[in-house]
């Protein structure tokens, strides 16, 4: 891994220094520190002379407040920030010719690919825990409640997802730098792919699921082909990792959401045998629950680096 | 023709009406110098009688019998009384209405009643006994005596005094039931009185009197001579009284009478069925389509045998709830037996806390268990995930290794 650690450094300092980033880190926090202020403001104003309900601190993550939570935000956008890092990666570095001289240098040849991915993560890391650190400080300010030990713990594996989704896109974004040779074209296929996985992917689940099982005036009174639509689309849904994302956070942030399911099929009394004991799940339930999306989510992350890994390695570099 | 018939028969009669009556008044002369010369023969005379001359009473009562007194003669006269002879034990005296007497004034052809009293006292024993009055004149002239007879017999028919009867006497019913009884209590002596209520009941058994109609309780009755009222008798069990046949003792006193009937209280026993856990936790943990299994105890708390014991589950749907044994067919009194319940969720069921109802029920008793059923999510999932990551990373580092070109 000689090589590695230099890369990573030089990286870094391209990172930080360079306008695109500072602009963009810069947007991103604001828009966190805005938000998480309308909530906490809110917050208080509901809370009010209400006995301490459990998992307040959490709320500040994932109550809306007037435009959107903090957790929507970070799975909308949080994906821009890797792509903003990745985009041009290689290919910067093959139109400016450094590529060659970089890959001459007594460094393994893999030692690129890997310290430009590491060095987006750990960019990621920081930008990510700041954003949080930054929000639960503003949070504690605002409404004064201290977080227990496991919204502590809540907010760390959160933070881990979110660093895992960030990345995959980071991956992504280096693939298609690796691949596509102008600039333009892997900026442009990122963000095509961004938006995409974005706002197609939820439309098209639901022209899918209506091919599949039309919902309409007659069928609407049948729960079954309800909840047949529901899981088609939901099936659909989740080819995206911004659905895999959102489902995993939600669960792991809100204690008080028991499944990844938006349309449950109860009956009365499995309702009322619910309503009994309201108690929120805890961490291990929780996780227990949305653990095969965190698994997917941190394996297409992999698989996607290996992915360039394997392209770039088998790529023809220093003929240019 | 029949006219004249008829008047001539009226003035028959009354001429013979007219005939008879002036026969009369010209004879009435005669018959009143007779009256005169007989008063004239007896210008002094007095007698003193008792009015029943010969009495039977009860041992312990006492007696008042009036004394005719006659001035025969023409005279007024004071007339005297002794009491000349009166038993040993005993206590007389004559008296009018408000005080004693010594002495008497009567006018001539006038007769007067005194009140001769006696009582005796309490150790009289019970016999025969004589009491003898004279009567004299001031100058002591005339004499008159009578003897007053008394029988004393002992008290016998106090029994007959009180009348005690009730319409049902026995009642049945579990021993958190209340028995009321209806009792009449008839006064048949001659005089009002107040009658004390008693009654014996069993070791922890409380037993109250009552008005019909009303809500207090009384512990005597006040009734009027031959007037007879109902009263309530009520009797709450031992709460942990066995079942069996219990008797309880009412009596109704006055003074030395008494009355005395006997109530039955049949106790059918309770039904009460009690279920539980042994350690008292009522919660299970299980996982979406496997089965969890707890132990109930089911026991019979009551005071009698309880048949047919039946177990149901509220239940979300889709669940299934299974009883080991499904039914228990007899419960002796304070037996205890153990029954397997296996719960299942249904496939899809939430992960979370469910309550999930058992009710043990029988035809008399029935009890309530509401478990907590926490449903897991399955960590096999979690497993392979971790299993899956494992196996990527392996890819990742021989893909380093085999493509790393070092």
């Amino acid at each position: 891994m000689t090589g590695v650690g230099t890369i990573v450094r030089k990286e870094l300092e391209d990172h930080f220094s360079s306008y695109r980033f500072v602009i963009l880190f810069a947007l991103i926090t604001m828009v966190s520190l805005i938000t998480t202020y309308m909530v906490g403001i809110s917050l208080r104003d509901e809370l009010g002379g209400i006995a301490k309900p459990k998992f307040i601190f959490l709320m500040l993550f994932t109550s809306t407040g007037p435009l959107f939570s903090l957790v929507q935000f970070v799975a909308f956008f949080g994906p821009l920030i890797g792509l903003v890092l990745g985009f041009d990666s290689i290919n910067r570095e093959r139109s400016n010719g450094t590529l060659s001289k970089l890959a001459s240098q007594p460094i393994y040849r893999d030692a690129i690919v890997n310290g430009k991915f590491l060095a987006g993560v750990v960019t990621i890391i920081i930008m990510m825990s700041s954003i949080l650190l930054v929000v639960s400080g503003l949070g504690l300010a605002l409404i004064g409640v201290v977080p227990g030990i496991e919204e502590v713990w809540r907010i760390f594996i959160y933070l881990i997802i979110s660093v895992f989704y960030i990345s995959f896109w980071l991956g992504i974004s280096i693939l298609f730098s690796i691949v596509f040779r102008s600039i333009a074209t892997s900026a442009l296929a990122t963000l095509a792919l961004w938006i995409f996985f974005s706002f197609f992917i939820s439309m098209g689940a639901s022209v899918v699921a209506n091919t599949f099982v039309p919902i309409n005036q007659t069928s609407r009174e049948n729960p079954e082909a309800v909840m047949k639509h529901a899981k088609i689309q939901r099936a659909v849904s989740l080819i995206s990792p911004m659905q895999l994302y959102n489902d995993s956070t939600s669960i792991i942030i809100d204690p008080t959401r028991k499944t990844t399911r938006s349309l449950i099929l109860m009956g009365p009394i499995e309702q009322f045998s619910l309503k009994r004991f309201s108690r929120p799940l805890n961490l291990l339930q929780s996780i227990t629950v949305v653990i095969p999306h965190i698994i997917t989510l941190i394996a297409i992350t992999f698989i996607c680096f290996a992915i360039s890994y394997i392209v770039f390695m088998k790529q023809e570099i220093r003929s240019i | 023709m029949g006219l004249n018939i008829l008047f001539r028969k009226v003035f028959f009669i009354i001429s013979l009406l007219l005939t008879v009556f002036i026969c009369m008044s010209a004879s009435s002369p005669g018959l009143a110098k007779e009256e005169e010369e007989e008063d004239q023969r007896l210008e002094r005379e007095i007698s003193i009688a008792f009015e029943y001359p010969e009495i039977i009473i009860s041992k312990g009562d006492d007696i008042t019998v009036d004394i005719h007194v006659k001035n025969k003669g023409k005279r007024d006269e004071n007339i005297y009384f002794t009491i000349s002879s009166i038993p040993s034990g005993w206590k007389a005296k004559i008296k009018t209405y408000s005080f004693s007497i010594m002495a008497l004034n009567i006018s001539g052809g006038d007769d007067k009643n005194v009140q001769f009293s006696a009582e005796p006292e309490k150790d009289t024993n019970p016999g025969s006994y004589e009491f003898k009055v004279d009567a004299k004149t001031a100058d002591g002239q005339l004499s008159s005596s009578h003897t007053l007879k008394i029988t004393m017999l002992e008290k016998k028919k106090e029994k007959g005094e009180i009348e005690l009867t009730t319409s049902y006497p026995v009642l049945r019913g579990s021993n958190d039931a209340k028995f009321e009884f209806s009792l009449d209590v008839k006064n048949k002596t001659d005089k009002e009185d107040t009658f004390n209520l008693i009654a014996d009941a069993p070791k922890n058994w409380r037993v109250n009197f009552k008005p019909s109609y009303e809500d207090k309780y009384i512990s005597s009755l006040r009734l009027k001579d031959n007037e007879s009222k109902s009263i309530n008798v009520v009797v709450t069990p031992d709460r942990f009284s066995n079942a069996g046949e219990f008797i309880i003792p009412v009596a109704v006193s006055a003074g030395e009478s008494k009355a005395e009937g006997n109530l039955k209280v049949i106790i059918t026993g309770t039904y009460t069925i009690d279920a539980g856990t042994p350690t008292g936790l009522l919660s299970l943990e299980t996982q979406q389509g496997k089965t969890g299994n707890i132990s109930i105890y089911v026991k019979n708390n009551g005071s009698a045998m309880i048949n047919g014991v039946e177990f149901l589950s509220i239940k979300p749907e889709n669940w299934k709830v299974e009883f080991d044994p499904e039914k228990i067919d007899k419960l002796e009194t304070g037996e205890i037996k153990q029954v397997e319940v296996n719960i299942t969720p249904s496939q899809d069921a939430l992960v979370g806390d469910y309550a999930v109802g058992l009710n043990v029920k029988s035809e008399r008793a029935s009890d309530d268990l509401e478990m907590r059923v926490t449903v897991n999510a399955s960590a096999a999932w979690a497993w392979i995930g971790i299993g899956i990551i494992i196996l990527v990373i392996i890819g990742l580092f021989g893909l380093f290794i085999s493509l790393g070109r070092r």
